[in-house]
């Protein structure tokens, strides 16, 4: 469990998120939406401890290994797409070389990347750096994922058929997701709860929970999904 | 494809060399503008001499470039490590760049002595600025998702430059010896105008003070030629490197 406490932060004169309290499940898959600019993305970086807050904590129980995917894919440009996706388990250390090699190679077969192991990221579409982005974290089991609007660069098909391939990994592996996005359809189709901000001082304003069991091209065209989308824009609009 | 990407400066050059050899007809002083065949066989018949100041010049400018690649990289890398280095370091290496070589060079030779380790300096000194600047340019470019990328996975600071910030600023380095690739043969030439017939048989430089005493200009000519030939081997020679070191992954180098 994630647990963020009260969690307030400040950059010089910008109030930035404002006694932000959020719990998340082992297991959940939890996404944030709100207006550019409401301390979202901070809140993501402070849940990854990659900043601080000013005021507040976050506590993560049972969870050691986290990974964040981020926004534009974050690939090393000069590495091809076997030493990319190595790339973390060399940071974190204690895989070996041909260990590294055998979970590259079966983390690449499962997003679909294999033949693709000596190519460089300038040569692969969107959606595949963004595919081999989620590899590179995933080879680490990692506990919990944090993805910063992974998706807002790839086109409109593309995503869909990424949003049904992190949902296909999120129930393989189990890990805790946390998602940021302003987009609310991709935020309905992948997650357990929808998570509302204000405008800068970002606040949580609404939690919603998606009830739905199954994700499939049925969900997307059906009125409940299409309701619910509705109802999280509208909760996202009052405050414009 | 090939004839379309070397024949316009082929062209240029025949253009010119034209209205050089037309030029000194009209002017009929050799002495004073030689035409372009006086120069070639000036090179022909000084040949031995030419390729034996070549030589002294080749290596008083490889050195003083590796020095400045050596110096200026490994000085990049420490002011990247902390802001306090580099404010207290940066100011300095500008003073460098704005410092006149050339005046200061009398003063080198006096410490260094008349020889070639003065020219070496001298070179160094010329060649350093652009290797630091861009340097450290590229080192303080590392997106930013990379740098969270690496914190995120606790990564020391050692990994950190070897792993993300070196590599991701090798362009940029490749700029900077670009840059001073010719600038450090040019540093030679300026050492050995200063050190001048101190020196024991004495490169490019030298010879070019010697051939210009006797009024030998197609000499002159030839050894000035030779000296940009030399400093575009240098050029060509990172830029081979920089290709070899970017082609799968750099903008500038894909093809």
């Amino acid at each position: 469990m994630i647990s963020v406490l009260n969690v307030t932060k400040h950059f010089d004169e910008v109030h930035a998120l404002s006694e932000v309290d959020l719990d998340i499940a082992t297991g959940e898959f939890i996404t944030i939406v709100g207006p550019s600019g409401c301390g979202k993305s901070t809140l993501l970086r402070i849940i990854a401890g990659l900043i601080n807050s000013t005021e507040g904590s976050v506590n993560k129980l049972d969870t050691s290994m986290g990974a964040f995917v981020f926004q534009d894919a974050a690939l090393l440009p000069w590495r091809n797409v076997q030493k990319n996706v190595e790339l973390l388990m060399e940071l974190e250390s204690g895989f070996s070389k041909s260990e590294r090699a055998m979970k590259a190679h079966d983390v690449l077969n499962q997003v679909g990347l294999e033949g693709f192991e000596k190519s460089y990221p300038h040569q692969l579409s969107g959606g595949m750096k963004m595919r081999l982005s989620l590899a590179r974290s995933l080879v680490l089991k990692p506990d919990y994922l944090l993805l910063d609007e992974p998706l807002s660069a790839v086109d409109e098909l593309t995503r869909e058929v990424l949003q049904e391939e992190i949902h296909t990994l999120w129930k393989e592996e189990k890990f805790t997701a946390i998602l940021v996005t302003h987009n609310v359809t991709e935020a309905v189709y992948l997650s357990n709860r929808v998570v509302v901000m204000s405008p800068r001082p970002g606040k949580i304003t609404h939690i919603v929970d998606i009830p739905f069991k199954k994700r499939d091209q049925k969900l997307r065209s059906s009125t409940k999904f299409h309701k619910l989308i509705g109802d999280i824009s509208g909760k996202l609009r009052t405050w414009k | 494809m090939e004839m379309k990407k070397i024949s316009p400066p082929i062209l240029v050059l025949v253009i010119f060399l034209l209205v050089w050899t037309f030029g000194a007809h009209l002017y009929g002083m050799p002495f004073l503008l030689p035409n372009p065949l006086e120069v070639a066989q000036a090179f022909v018949s000084d040949f031995e001499l030419i390729v034996g100041g070549l030589w002294i010049t080749f290596q008083e400018a490889l050195y003083g470039y590796l020095l400045a690649i050596s110096i200026g990289i490994t000085s990049a890398a420490i002011m990247s490590q902390s802001k306090i280095l580099e404010r207290s370091f940066y100011p300095y290496a500008i003073l460098l760049q704005t410092l006149p070589a050339v005046a200061v060079a009398p003063l080198i030779v006096l410490w260094f002595g008349f020889d070639m380790l003065s020219v070496v300096v001298i070179s160094l000194i010329i060649s350093l600025f652009p290797i630091i600047n861009n340097t450290l340019l590229g080192l303080k470019s590392t997106s930013i998702n990379l740098v969270e990328l690496f914190q995120m996975h606790n990564s020391s600071r050692f990994i950190n430059f070897f792993k993300l910030r070196l590599p991701a600023a090798i362009p940029n380095v490749i700029a900077g010896l670009r840059i001073s690739a010719g600038l450090s043969v040019i540093g030679a030439i300026v050492g050995e105008f200063i050190i001048g017939s101190g020196s024991e048989g004495g490169g490019l430089g030298v010879m070019i003070i010697y051939a210009q005493g006797d009024l030998e200009t197609a000499l002159v000519m030839a050894l000035i030629l030779t000296a940009t030939l030399l400093g575009f081997v240098f050029f060509m020679s990172v830029t081979t490197l920089g290709h070899q070191l970017l082609k799968h992954w750099h903008e500038s180098e894909i093809t």
